[in-house]
């Protein structure tokens, strides 16, 4: 019996794009035949429905969301809803494998969760499409990516890696065990800020961080650019989760493990 | 300096969506992707030429779901296949100019239009990065970042991109203040 590869393959069958957390975020579902819709559709939409609550309760931007209310003090957190509490802990553990350069507790404006937010609430809609029992979907968060499974039977999903210099251009490609995150200089968002310092520092161009859960890759990944390569430390004691930093002069810095294929 | 009008490029196009969101519930319409649009000939019904309607998937929010095989190409496709919403009332339109805010790279200021609680347009009314004031539109700078993403994905063999957003705060701060102005 022979087995062309084609037939393996698995066909991408859904694509989505949803304008939410203040970003694209884009749901693909790959698999050799398209379930029927009425199975696919309430668990798409409750996928994407994760990511509004999540926006809801974590903008830092928004007057009424619980995350502001917080961070007023108008709210304790015993009054908040059990996803505030979950991404609490998930910060506290980033703080620590960070060894302190991701700390949204010394953000100024107050805890500012925000560089995690993005990756926990892309993980947990990815999360909710593995309910459709495809074989594989990819949910990428302006750039955060959490998956499972891949485009064929025993192959993971290659994820490329914007090049810092010229973002137009892929720096490499990586194969991905799930989740991938990436964190540039060339990105103007608030969070990338130097808990030592207070200050807006970044000691590397990118830094892109796989591992199992985006939630912590995205924290890591937001550590690792600000601290640059000597923060390459804090995966030794780390397993399943891997580094890249990518300098400004165009080297690349990883951990022995990374998943780079080109 | 160069980097200026990739970041708003990319704020307006996000920004947008993020906006019309939520004027607009999610709607998951698992039809068909719209295959070979230059296939599709207008009835004579209709005034509106077939480049307006292939341009109606770029709303803020798209769902595709890919069949297999692909549909034949049905010359004959009525109108309805495809809902036209892009007819808008001049009259029912309203505008507004945020503040001025700072930015990373200057002073800008944002401006918008709305039909009811929809937003329609949204440009920069005015931008100093350093001595160069200039005034751009939206149509020139909201490529959309997923068309990027798909040329990217096709000539790497690669499923995604992982890369840095761009974000500007100053941006949303004065879209902001135009949207309050006009009380949504």
């Amino acid at each position: 019996m022979t087995t062309s590869e084609s037939s393996l393959a698995h066909r991408q069958i859904f694509h989505h794009e949803e304008h939410v957390m203040g970003t694209v975020v884009t749901m693909d579902l790959f698999n050799e035949g398209a379930p029927p819709r009425w199975m696919l559709t309430p668990i798409i939409k409750e996928a994407i429905d994760v990511l509004h609550a999540a926006d809801a309760m974590f903008s830092t931007w928004k007057d009424t969301s619980f995350i502001t209310r917080i961070r007023r003090g108008e709210l304790s957190l015993d009054d908040a809803p059990v996803e505030i509490s979950i991404v609490l802990e998930r910060c506290r553990k980033a703080r620590d494998i960070s060894q302190g350069w991701f700390d949204p507790w010394a953000m100024p404006g107050g805890f500012d969760p925000t560089g995690l937010v993005k990756g926990w609430a892309a993980q947990q809609s990815l999360n909710v499409l593995e309910r459709t029992g495809v074989s594989g979907a990819i949910v990428n968060a302006a750039g955060d990516i959490a998956s499972f499974g891949g485009p064929q039977y025993g192959q993971r999903f290659r994820v490329g890696v914007t090049d810092p210099a010229n973002p137009q251009r892929l720096a490499c490609v990586v194969e991905t065990p799930g989740a991938v995150a990436t964190s540039g200089a060339y990105e103007r968002g608030a969070h990338l800020i130097d808990p030592h310092s207070g200050l807006p520092v970044t000691r590397a161009d990118s830094a892109t961080v796989v591992g199992t859960d985006l939630s912590l890759a995205d924290a890591l990944a937001t550590a690792l650019v600000i601290a640059g390569e000597q923060a390459l430390t804090m995966f030794s004691e780390l397993s399943d989760y891997e580094g890249l930093v990518i300098s400004d002069d165009g080297t690349f810095r990883m951990t022995p493990q990374f998943p780079i294929v080109k | 300096m160069n980097r200026a009008p990739i970041v708003l490029l990319f704020t307006v196009a996000v920004l947008v969506g993020v906006f019309s969101f939520h004027s607009s519930p999610v709607q998951i319409s698992l039809g068909t992707i719209p295959v070979a649009p230059t296939t599709v000939t207008p009835p004579t019904t209709t005034s509106l030429p077939a480049t307006t309607r292939t341009s109606a998937p770029r709303a803020a929010t798209s769902t595709t779901l890919v069949h297999n095989p692909p549909p034949p190409p049905t010359p004959t496709t009525t109108i309805t296949a495809a809902p036209v919403t892009t007819t808008t009332v001049p009259s029912s339109v309203r505008q507004a100019t945020g503040g001025s805010v700072n930015y990373i790279f200057g002073i800008l200021s944002v401006n918008v239009s709305v039909t009811k609680t929809k937003i329609t347009k949204v440009s920069i009314a005015a931008i100093n990065d350093g001595g160069n004031p200039r005034s751009v539109s939206i149509d020139q700078y909201a490529i959309p970042i997923l068309e990027k993403e798909a040329v990217q994905t096709q000539n790497a063999n690669i499923q995604s991109v992982s890369g840095a957003s761009y974000t500007s705060a100053g941006f949303a701060q004065s879209l902001q203040s135009a949207l309050t102005q006009l009380g949504l």
